[in-house]
């Protein structure tokens, strides 16, 4: 990193629609960039410098809640861990996720999404006798591969990026799109879930579901966690199709 | 006014918060859940290392149990725990982990048969059990006889999380997000629910319930580097001292973690030394085996913490724009560990510092981590103080962790609390009517309307930013690792006149939704309350226990202050809240204070040592047949919920 | 809090699982058949003799297996790939952004994160939509004259006007079959391998190979055929030679049946490029002429 201080430029998306009146515009604001600066850093400072209306959300600020994602220089991705060094000309445009309600500026309620995402796929384990397991005995054993085998799904932030990433999902409203898929896959690997392949037909097994997504990949490409979101898709296609 | 009824109000949606509602809403009482975020970006996500429970299950674990788990809390706490607590902790993590097993997280798993781990800098080969093939496994961790931390990958407080919140929508317990409680609804000393502002449209709104749960996590944002998220700012902490009538406990025990990253102070967790990386010098010298010869790089975080600071000033730092740091090597590892066991450690060097930590050294300072202070209740979870407001988690002082928590314990602590606090919580569903008065209700729902008029319709004023970077600061030059009266002193009186400055905030922009600065202005004057409480506390302890340590004080002095700060701010327009103690009863402790083992012991001990420990011999003859469990309820009988009385089963010996 | 998932015993359709599966299979076939096709035609580079051979050897084989006679094979052939262009057309035609606002919102989407594989995609829908018309004229004149020979088939190209067709439905159908086989490779997880990132970025590589390899194949022809078709204006309706003593040449020894002097080739070449097509076609083609 060189020492030499650049002044950075930053076209943020701005529209409050809680205020009457207001529209959607682009504003330009001018930081001076410093070492190691991330888009995290960079907003706090316009907010407290320069505009204090600046909505954005941030919680983690270490790439590991999901919060805080939107779209830089037309990549969604997890803007607290993107530094600004990263943009050659200094030119950095931010746009808040598209496909979500917007609460404001760069700030939309993926949480909202993901509950009902969650509600949608049943993101829970599937066993009547989970409530009754006796926790003072030894746990069920696992084996160790599958256990990490679900890590790596479990790993998604539900930060929001396949889902904006995702034509398919702008276009219909209703599609479950590939962090639901995910969470698919992550259960129907999961031997504590007892849901069997017709069960997970009921939920995915349309247009809305596995049968809509058409392959554009935007998901696999802008997944900040990389999860392999072409694999497992294309696996729970060849399981959805086999069901009977 | 809007006004929603509840039996069970729950703020914070964390680990802890969604752990009581699932216990109230199980019990069948009405329950809501209040966050600032979605409750799966709660700070309880970032945890990476791990959660202690006394499986047992890994060849180094092996001789594990709740005994074991005990011995090292109170030691980890400096004898400054509630050991009531600690003996129902421990006794229920091994139930918590189980439980959190069958609801989905995928912790990592013992493979039977050879495996390399590197301990103590050198390649060991160590051989896992056939029959504990498939258990859940864990790893060495700071301040602990045994490897007592079970993990999935780095990426624990997640995998927790998504499963309690799982299970949490299974139920469908509704979480309001985005909804700030920005103060409690009392009458009579009993606490009603809070009033919380929306923040999106603004919105304020009256909770009504019967039982309050304040579980906000911790306060590490009063510090200028910390470990902990943006939200980490204490408000749970502030509404309940602006009753004042609950009380705070311990607030000068802020933990400092040996090893987050220089600059921007994000943690790589204790899992790396766990594992076996190391804290190198300037010159890449091994230093921790001069100063800690036994545990050296896991000794507990603020022994560690204090060491590296310690060998900074000598001057063995690595000089940076930053101020100095020093390394931690994990390279040693390997690339295969450290991709698989360590990958958010990865992730985060990598995006955050541009480096490989399988080539390069990290460069880590000790910061900001835990707040082992927080609301001061019973080991019901009830505020002793205000009826009907229990706390759970980071933001309570159920007093767990005395002066410095182990790593590990945290997360376990939330989710047992949680398990515990919430059949509390649920009882007292059980007995107790809502009868508050509407006109209570009204009043203080008027009183942060006019709050927040006020800071509308001011026209010049302070600059709610500017004074929280102050505060920050003092905090962080002040009230850090090392203290000293002349220090504090001067902390106490800044912090006096920020809290003077914070009544007179003004804003630029006035509208009442979704305005961040509006956001920031309500919580920076609740935020130096407690950065007062916290700093006026350290001020008046003149000894060094666990992570609070007085350089002018550096001797723990059980003879005077074996006690917990209880701090109440009973009249807003004082400059500083009012501190009293509570005793700790050495001739009720099962381990009665000892030396920890780290450094000298200089320790100034208390005549009730000796005593209690004769008494505890005694018991011992009196008893010679009694096993662990027939002796623990001799020396510590807890009141435990019935639900979590039962013994833990472990490979090898069974329920013995 | 019930962990049951099925509230109700009505379940859901299997259908949409079938239209992916006719989606994916008719693509696939026609995705594999053009590479055929595009080999067939492409055989006129190397004349109009080879050309002329491949197309009586697939009539011999149709001969030889059935008894019957040519014109109705090539129906029959034609008849099949126009029904399943027309099943996968329509099912592809569920997928298009039907409204005006979907297709804006597609095109912002686009326009916001340049992403390659949308990109593919949206190509694939427009040399779709250009196909359905211009497929289908082509298709409509194989099964009303199902009459193949290096001069018709010139013929139609340059006296019949046909040739600003056959190069938009060439760029098309290259364009569109070769993304098309790549996307079902991702889209089932085929050839994934170890490491499935990387046998994307394979995949995609011999991809964009096959696109231009065909295209070049395609354009080549064309040019040809236009050149035998300027050539062959004022004699619009002549056949290159009657087909039956074709056939018994073939049959007798095997010989390539050249006459036209007009390409320089020599005999070597000639040789392997009748024989080249020949490896990869019978099978192929006649599988699919037979079975489907
Ligand atoms: C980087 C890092 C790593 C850690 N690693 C470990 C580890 O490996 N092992 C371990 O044991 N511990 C670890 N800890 C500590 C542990 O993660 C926390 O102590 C624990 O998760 C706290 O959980 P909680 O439920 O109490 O609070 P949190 O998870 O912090 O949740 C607080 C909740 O309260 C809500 N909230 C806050 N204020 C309000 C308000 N005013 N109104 C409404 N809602 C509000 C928030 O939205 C949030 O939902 C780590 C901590 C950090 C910072
Ligand atoms: C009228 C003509 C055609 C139309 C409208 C059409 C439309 C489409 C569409 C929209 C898709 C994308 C489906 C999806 O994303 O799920 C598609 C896929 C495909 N098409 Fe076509 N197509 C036509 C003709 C052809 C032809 C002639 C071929 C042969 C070369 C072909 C080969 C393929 C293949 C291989 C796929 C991938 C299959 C899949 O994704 O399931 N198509 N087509
Ligand atoms: C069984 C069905 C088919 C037969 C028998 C057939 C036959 C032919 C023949 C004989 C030609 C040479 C030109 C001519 O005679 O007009 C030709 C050219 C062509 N065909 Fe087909 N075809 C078939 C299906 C298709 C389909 C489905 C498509 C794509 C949608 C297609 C696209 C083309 C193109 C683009 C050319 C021009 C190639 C060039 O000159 O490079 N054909 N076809
Ligand atoms: S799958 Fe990846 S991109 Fe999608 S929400 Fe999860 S982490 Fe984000
Ligand atoms: S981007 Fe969308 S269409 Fe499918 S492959 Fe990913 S969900
Ligand atoms: S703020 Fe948590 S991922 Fe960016």
């Amino acid at each position: 990193m060189s020492d030499q201080e650049r002044i950075l430029k930053f076209q943020i998306f701005r529209y409050n629609p809680q205020k009457k009146g207001d529209k959607p515009r682009m504003v330009t604001y001018e930081v001076k960039e410093a070492v190691g600066m991330t888009i995290f850093i960079a907003l706090n400072d316009i907010r407290e410098q320069q505009d204090p209306s600046l909505q954005f959300d941030f919680v983690c600020r270490a790439g590991i809640c999901g919060s805080c994602a939107m779209v830089v220089n037309g990549s969604p991705t997890l803007a607290c861990r993107t530094m600004t060094s990263t943009f050659k000309d200094g030119l950095i445009k931010l746009l808040p996720l598209p496909g979500f309600e917007l609460i404001g500026d760069l700030s939309v309620n993926t949480g909202k999404f993901m509950r009902a995402m969650s509600e949608r796929v049943e993101s829970w384990i599937h066993d009547r006798n989970a409530d009754k397991v006796n926790f003072e005995k030894l746990e069920e054993r696992m084996d160790p591969d599958v256990a990490d085998e679900i890590y790596e799904l479990e790993r998604c932030v539900e930060c929001g990026c396949c889902v904006s990433a995702c034509a398919t999902k702008r276009m219909r409203p209703d599609f479950l799109s590939a962090v639901g898929f995910m969470r698919l896959a992550r259960f129907s690997l999961d031997p504590r879930d007892k849901r069997s392949d017709e069960d997970f037909y009921e939920i995915m097994g349309d247009d809305d579901g596995v049968f809509g997504c058409m392959t554009l990949l935007g998901c696999e490409d802008y997944c900040p966690k990389d999860l392999p979101h072409q694999t497992q898709i294309a696996y729970l296609r060849r399981k959805m199709v086999l069901v009977k | 006014m809007k006004v929603i009824y509840t039996d069970s109000l729950v703020i914070g949606g964390g680990l802890a918060g969604l752990r009581v509602a699932i216990a109230s809403m199980q019990r069948g009482y009405d329950t809501i859940v209040l966050s600032l975020v979605p409750a799966k970006r709660s700070h309880s996500a970032a945890a990476q290392g791990g959660m202690q429970a006394s499986l047992g299950a890994t060849v180094k674990g092996d001789g594990d149990d709740e005994e074991v788990h005990f011995g090292d809390t109170v030691r980890g706490s400096d004898w400054g725990c509630d050991q009531d607590v600690a003996r129902m902790f421990v006794n229920t993590a091994p139930k918590a982990i189980r439980q959190l097993t069958a609801w989905g997280v995928p912790w990592s798993r013992v493979s039977a048969g050879d495996r390399e781990v590197v301990m103590n800098g050198k390649k060991v080969t160590i051989t896992e059990k056939k029959e504990a093939h498939g258990l859940i496994s864990s790893r060495d961790f700071g301040g602990t006889k045994k490897w007592r931390t079970c993990f999935t990958s780095d990426g624990t407080g997640h995998t927790m999380l998504y499963s309690m919140d799982n299970k949490a929508i299974q139920m469908g317990i509704p979480v309001h997000e985005r909804k700030e409680a920005i103060a409690l609804i009392h009458e009579g000393g009993v606490c009603y629910g809070a009033i919380v502002r929306d923040l999106i449209t603004g919105e304020l709104m009256a909770y009504v319930a019967k039982a309050t749960t304040i579980a906000t996590g911790g306060y590490g944002r009063l510090y200028a580097i910390t470990t902990n998220s943006v939200i980490s700012e204490g408000i749970g902490n502030a509404i309940a001292l602006e009753t004042g009538i609950a009380t705070l406990g311990n607030m000068e025990a802020v933990q400092f973690h040996p090893t987050a990253i220089v600059p921007v102070g994000i943690l790589t967790t204790e899992g790396c030394r766990g594992d076996g990386g190391l804290l190198l010098d300037k010159d890449g010298y091994r230093f921790m085996p001069d100063y800690e010869p036994d545990k050296k790089e896991l000794a507990s975080r603020d022994v560690v913490s204090r060491r590296i600071l310690e060998h900074m000033r000598k001057g063995k730092g690595v000089a940076s724009r930053y101020g100095d740091h020093i390394w931690l090597d994990i390279t040693l590892l390997g690339r295969k560990h450290i991709e698989k066991n360590l990958r958010e450690v990865k992730e985060i060097c990598e995006y955050f510092l541009g480096i490989d930590p399988a080539k390069e050294y990290i460069p880590v300072r000790p910061t900001q981590h835990y707040s082992m202070g927080g609301i001061r209740t019973k080991a019901t979870g009830e505020s002793q103080t205000l009826k009907g407001l229990f706390a759970a988690g980071e933001a309570s002082c159920w007093d767990l962790h005395g002066f410095n928590r182990l790593g590990g314990n945290s997360v376990a602590e939330t989710v047992v609390a949680g398990m515990i606090v919430g059949e509390f919580v649920a009882d007292y569903c059980a007995q107790n009517p809502l009868n508050v008065s509407g006109t209570t209700i009204e009043y203080f729902m008027k009183q942060e309307e006019q709050k927040i008029t006020d800071l509308l319709t001011r026209d010049s004023g302070e600059n709610p930013f500017e004074l929280k970077v102050q505060m920050q600061k003092i905090m962080m030059d002040d009230v850090g690792i090392f203290r000293n009266a002349k220090d504090l002193e001067k902390a106490v009186e800044e912090l006096k006149v920020l809290n003077q400055r914070a009544k007179n905030i003004a804003l630029r922009n006035r509208i009442s939704s979704s305005n961040p600065e509006l956001v920031e202005a309500i919580r920076v004057p609740k935020m130096i309350k407690v950065a007062q409480c916290i700093a006026y506390g350290a001020m008046l302890r003149t000894e060094s226990r666990g992570a609070h340590s007085r350089e002018d004080y550096p001797a723990r002095n059980d003879k005077d202050w074996l006690k917990r700060t209880l701090t109440t701010w009973k009249d807003d327009s004082t400059g500083l809240p009012e501190v009293t103690y509570e005793d700790l009863d050495i001739m009720k402790m099962e381990l009665p204070p000892a030396s920890r083992g780290y450094g000298v012991d200089n320790t100034v001990h208390h005549p009730d040592t000796a005593r209690r420990e004769a008494q505890i011999e005694e018991i011992k003859k009196a008893n010679p047949g009694a096993d662990r469990f027939k002796l623990q309820e001799l020396l510590n009988p807890i009141p435990i919920p019935e639900k979590f009385k039962g013994k833990n089963e472990r490979i090898g010996r069974g329920f013995k | 809090m019930d962990d049951y998932i099925i509230e109700s015993n009505q379940k859901k359709s299997r259908m949409p699982a079938r239209l992916d599966f006719a989606q994916s299979g008719t693509g696939l076939i026609l995705g594999l058949f053009m590479w055929v096709h595009m080999l067939l035609v492409g055989s006129i580079i190397f004349g109009k003799g080879s050309f002329n051979f491949v197309a009586k050897t697939m009539e011999l084989a149709f001969l030889s297996d059935t008894g019957h006679g040519f014109p109705i094979a090539v129906f029959f052939a034609v008849f099949i790939v126009f029904t399943l262009f027309i099943i996968h057309a329509l099912l592809g035609v569920r997928k298009f952004p039907i409204s005006w606002k979907q297709h804006r919102i597609l095109r912002d989407q686009m326009q916001m994160m340049n992403h390659s594989d949308t990109t593919l995609w949206y190509i694939q829908v427009v040399t779709g939509f250009l196909m359905f018309f211009a497929g289908s004229v082509h298709l409509y004149i194989m099964l009303t004259h199902p009459d193949i020979d290096p001069f018709i088939s010139a013929d139609r190209i340059i006296s019949g006007n046909m040739w600003p067709l056959y190069l938009i439905l060439l760029i098309c159908v290259e364009l569109h079959g070769t993304i098309g086989l790549y996307r079902l490779c991702m889209k089932w997880g085929w050839f994934a391998g170890k490491d499935a990132k990387k046998s994307r970025q394979t995949m995609k590589k011999m991809k964009n190979r096959a696109t231009i390899f065909f295209l070049t194949i395609g354009i080549l022809a064309l040019l040809v055929f236009i050149v035998i078709g300027i050539k062959h204006r004022d004699r619009v309706g002549e056949k290159y030679n009657n087909h039956a003593a074709v056939v018994e040449q073939v049959q007798a020894d095997e010989a390539i049946p050249v006459k036209e002097e007009i390409q320089a080739l020599e005999e070597g070449q000639e040789k392997e490029a009748a024989h080249e097509p020949e490896a990869i076609q019978p099978s192929d083609v006649t599988k699919q002429y037979g079975v489907t």
